[in-house]
């Protein structure tokens, strides 16, 4: 069986269009972006407190914003009504998240509970222990870390992967792999932030799932850009690129084909809490192989072209 | 004859699942130097306070600060000699910061061993008690359903002290001097007003609207009038700001619920605290709330407010034993659960100084700076027996005893994260989760199957050993299975996947080009290699990165993918490999099945 017979498309002659389109969906993200104050962190990043808790009936958003507007807790009243507050997968499950407070009352995440718990009496299950689906207090301190590590780990990750593609193949081949990169991460993010969803500690590591894959992606074609540029020196460069992406076309869809099976199955049963990881992987399969045809394999043709002028 | 302990041995080699996928609970626990440099010191004056505080505020504005350096340049800045306060440190401020950082060292060490302790007699599997850094320690608690007992078990300090209460004429005179200094003091009304209704930074638009109950009956906005302000005793209120908030319990002042967060403001006024210790005085709440009937035949939630002498007369160090109980019969706590507390030889003879030179005053049990009980001394105890009463049931009282028995902490721990996952939504999660998995591993098996015929079966048998080792490993290192682990065992799966399909499409190539099959695989095998390798080394370097400078998940992130694109290289290339050539070299193969 093949899916894919032998091809022969000039997907250099399009790098204009994919820089377009490229460029329009990265510039719809970062005006989301910019929009929104940059991407919407989790509490993980940005410190806060997390409830969710699951009622025996559905509930509606508006009643429950009502019953957060005067909190009491020891002493110290406190109006939540215009936090975020949400359905959690089902109707019957609610989300509430709570910027960090300065000089917040003891065990802030379980007080919260309490007023949920008692609000209302008649929709709620015997034991709280069946009440909580999750909760999650973060200091401000624990993200600020984070966010700094993160980023160092990106940096230096970008780095070395830089430097290992320039000593296996060339310094051009790095640059394209990792336009393709930042291409892929900042698709999603813009993506992320156009949908409302939030960034969280497993939806970076969904991210770096991406950049993982989608340098395998590149790497793939590079490794057959090579293979075709040593057996055939007097061919045109971009027909050499072109062969390549051509050739190994066949296993570029197999594998995307049989990764995102995976990862759509995932996303489509894993539940509420894979289900937004799941997505950004999805959306990082998709970008990611399109980024390794049409954008890392085009920049290592242009930047040849530039230098031979 | 097996040996003993085997079987559990291996079980406790299996995989761990972290708190996302199980349920259970995770906490990040922080020492607070400033405060453990505070009990070390000696001395104390008030440079030397200002300079604690200013420490303080800089780690609250940059949390990444340390607070050695910050300590040393505060000493600097304002020409502390620190051997003022720390002589038995060393004598240059150098000798004595790196003398109180190897205490702070030691004493979260000690903190590690304490909350070991605490959490292995609170009875939980799997507890994972980790130090991270200089002065953090993470606790994982798989699997744990009653959150909040095991939340408070581990923040308690276990601070132990019994210190003796001020005379009810001397508190009198105490409050007559705040209620002097805070009056005409406008600003009090402000704290009063604050208690009530704290804005929260607004983060969501919102069209509800929020009309208080003054405004429904046109009544002017006064303090007191709304139900959700604090309660205060309007007649009273200009003359004794600070005692129209509270009521008078007998032995003990009475602060309603309501106004437990403007009184708790009031006493940390610097008006406030300058009275307090120019009496030798300190307020301490009770432990718990408690009802109390009224007049007109409500009940009102009232906490206790205490005098208490400045030092206590006795410590937890002299305990030696606690055990949680109910109150025998005849006695004043019958049926209450208690804590009977044993003291050593030189706890048994302080508390019988203690006790027999002050029949008749109230001696308060404070823990964790909270007042457990504070009775009349009857008698002199001599025999270095104590009980503690007002716990609100017996497992509360079974967790004190715990936390006592285990020590005191050198110095107080803050929670700076905590992370809950109810039993329900981590089971939900972990059902769900693997069934996806494996169906979509299930798919993907049967579509290789379909495309490569025997080649994809040999691809399929390479798969699952290559997801069993990766597992076996994982099990080895005894790793905590979490979501973003199972993100990297996809990848893994994925570039594994990736390589046969590599190989395979470069055997289809050569065979069309009319290479016989023990020829196509050898030419396919050496050219699709430099692309595997070069797509895996890429992404081990990535994983490595990632695991060196990564915490928590992404650590687990990069660890499954460190060692899954280590497997899959080996069954990827090496064992097809073999399994290819036993084929291949049977002579008369003339097709190969791909």
């Amino acid at each position: 069986m093949r899916i894919i017979q032998e091809t022969n498309i000039d997907f250099i002659r399009q790098r204009k269009v994919s820089f377009i389109l490229s460029a329009f969906v990265i510039l719809a993200g970062i005006i989301s972006l910019v929009i929104n104050g940059g991407p919407k962190l989790s509490i993980d990043f940005k410190g806060g407190t997390l409830v969710s808790v699951q009622y025996t009936e559905a509930m509606d958003v508006t009643t429950v914003r009502t019953a957060m507007g005067n909190v009491n807790i020891d002493g110290q009243s406190f109006d939540f009504s215009r936090e975020e507050i949400k359905h959690f997968g089902g109707p019957s499950a609610i989300l509430i998240r709570v910027p960090h407070i300065e000089d917040a009352p003891q065990n802030f995440a379980q007080k919260i509970v309490d007023h949920l718990y008692s609000a209302f009496p008649e929709k709620v299950p015997e034991s709280k222990t069946d009440f909580i689906l999750g909760k999650g207090t973060v200091s401000p301190k624990i993200g600020s870390e984070l966010s700094g590590k993160a980023v160092m780990a990106i940096i230096s990750a970008l780095g070395l992967i830089l430097l290992y593609i320039s000593i296996r193949f060339e310094f051009r081949f790095a640059l394209g792999a990792i336009a393709a990169l930042v291409h892929d991460v900042l698709i999603t993010l813009g993506l992320f932030s156009l949908l409302g969803y939030e960034i969280s500690l497993p939806i970076i590591a969904a991210f770096l799932t991406i950049v993982g894959y989608s340098l395998n992606d590149t790497i793939v074609i590079f490794d057959r850009i090579r293979e075709n540029a040593k057996a055939s020196k007097r061919e045109a460069y971009h027909g050499v690129v072109n062969r390549s992406i051509n050739d190994s076309l066949s296993r570029t869809v197999v594998t995307s084909l049989t990764t995102f099976l995976v990862i759509f199955i995932l996303w489509l049963f894993g539940g509420e809490v894979i289900h937004n990881f799941a997505l950004a992987m999805i959306i990082g399969v998709i970008v990611g192989t399109y980024s390794s045809i049409y954008i890392a394999s085009p920049i290592v043709v242009q930047l040849h072209e530039n230098a031979a002028k | 004859m097996r040996e003993e302990g085997t079987i559990e041995q291996i079980e406790s080699r299996t995989i761990k699942q972290g708190l996302d996928l199980k349920g259970g609970m995770y906490i990040v626990l922080e020492v607070d130097l400033p405060t453990l440099m505070e009990t070390l010191a000696i001395n104390k004056d008030n440079r030397f306070n200002q300079s604690i505080t200013s420490i303080r505020d800089q780690l609250t504005r940059t949390p990444e600060a340390d607070f050695f350096t910050l300590f040393s340049s505060a000493s600097n800045d304002n020409n502390i000699k620190l051997s003022r306060y720390y002589y038995d440190f060393g004598s240059s401020n150098e000798d004595i910061l790196t003398a109180l950082g190897e205490e702070s060292e030691d004493a979260i060490n000690r903190v590690l061993e304490i909350l070991q302790n605490r959490v292995d007699q609170f009875g939980v599997a799997e507890p994972t008690i980790q130090k991270q850094g200089s002065q953090r320690i993470i606790v994982e608690l798989a699997g744990v359903q009653d959150s909040e007992r095991a939340r408070s078990l581990l923040e308690s300090t276990a601070l132990l002290e019994f210190f003796l209460v001020k005379d009810v004429n001397i508190t009198n005179e105490i409050l007559v001097k705040i209620d002097q200094a805070l009056k005409g003091d406008e600003t009090i009304a402000d704290v009063i007003e604050s208690a009530s209704v704290e804005e929260v930074e607004e983060t969501k638009e919102s069209n509800d609207q929020t009309i208080s109950v003054s405004e429904l009956f046109g009544e002017t906005e006064e303090l007191g009038a709304s139900s959700d302000s604090a309660v205060v005793d309007e007649d009273m209120f200009a003359e004794r700001p600070f005692s129209s908030m509270l009521r008078n319990l007998g032995q003990a002042i009475g602060i309603p619920e309501k106004n437990v967060y403007a009184v708790k403001k009031i006493l940390e006024r610097p008006e406030v605290r300058e009275k307090l210790a120019a009496a030798g005085g300190t307020f301490m709440f009770s432990h718990k709330v408690e009802e109390y009937p009224l007049v007109d035949g409500t009940i009102e939630k009232m906490y206790s407010l205490y005098l208490l002498e400045d030092e206590a007369e006795l410590t937890g160090g002299v305990v030696e034993e606690a055990k949680a109980n109910l109150g025998s019969q005849g006695s004043t706590s019958a049926g209450q659960p208690i804590v009977n507390l044993t003291m050593n030889s030189d706890g048994a003879r302080k508390w019988s100084i203690v006790t027999g030179s002050n029949v008749g005053r109230q001696i308060a049990i404070v823990l964790d700076k909270k007042v457990h009980m504070a009775p009349n001394i009857r008698e002199k105890i001599s025999g270095g027996g104590t009980l503690i009463e007002g716990f609100a049931n017996i497992n509360e009282a079974k967790d004190i005893a715990i936390v006592l028995r285990a020590g005191a902490l050198p110095a107080p721990v803050d929670i700076i994260e905590e992370r809950v996952v109810g039993p329900s939504l981590g089971a939900d999660s972990i059902r769900r989760g693997t069934q996806s998995v494996l169906i979509g591993l299930g798919l993907v098996l049967i579509f290789m199957l379909i495309y490569y015929k025997v080649s994809g079966l040999i691809a399929d048998f390479a798969l699952i050993w290559n997801i069993v080792l990766v597992l076996a490993v994982l099990a080895s290192l005894q790793a905590t299975l979490t979501l973003p682990g199972i993100a990297g065992l996809i990848l893994t799966v994925g570039m594994s996947i990736d390589s046969n399909v590599i190989i395979f499409e470069r055997i289809r190539e050569e065979l069309r080009k009319g290479k016989t099959p023990r020829s196509a695989v050898d030419g396919g095998y050496d050219r699709a290699l430099t692309a595997i390798i070069d797509a895996n080394v890429t992404t081990l370097i990535a994983a490595l990165v990632l695991w060196q400078f990564g915490t928590g998940p992404v650590r687990g992130f990069a660890t499954v993918l460190f060692w899954g694109i280590l497997i899959s290289m080996f069954t990827a290339i090496f064992v097809t490999r073999t399994i290819f050539n036993l084929f291949t070299n049977r002579k008369n193969l003339s097709k190969l099945s791909i």
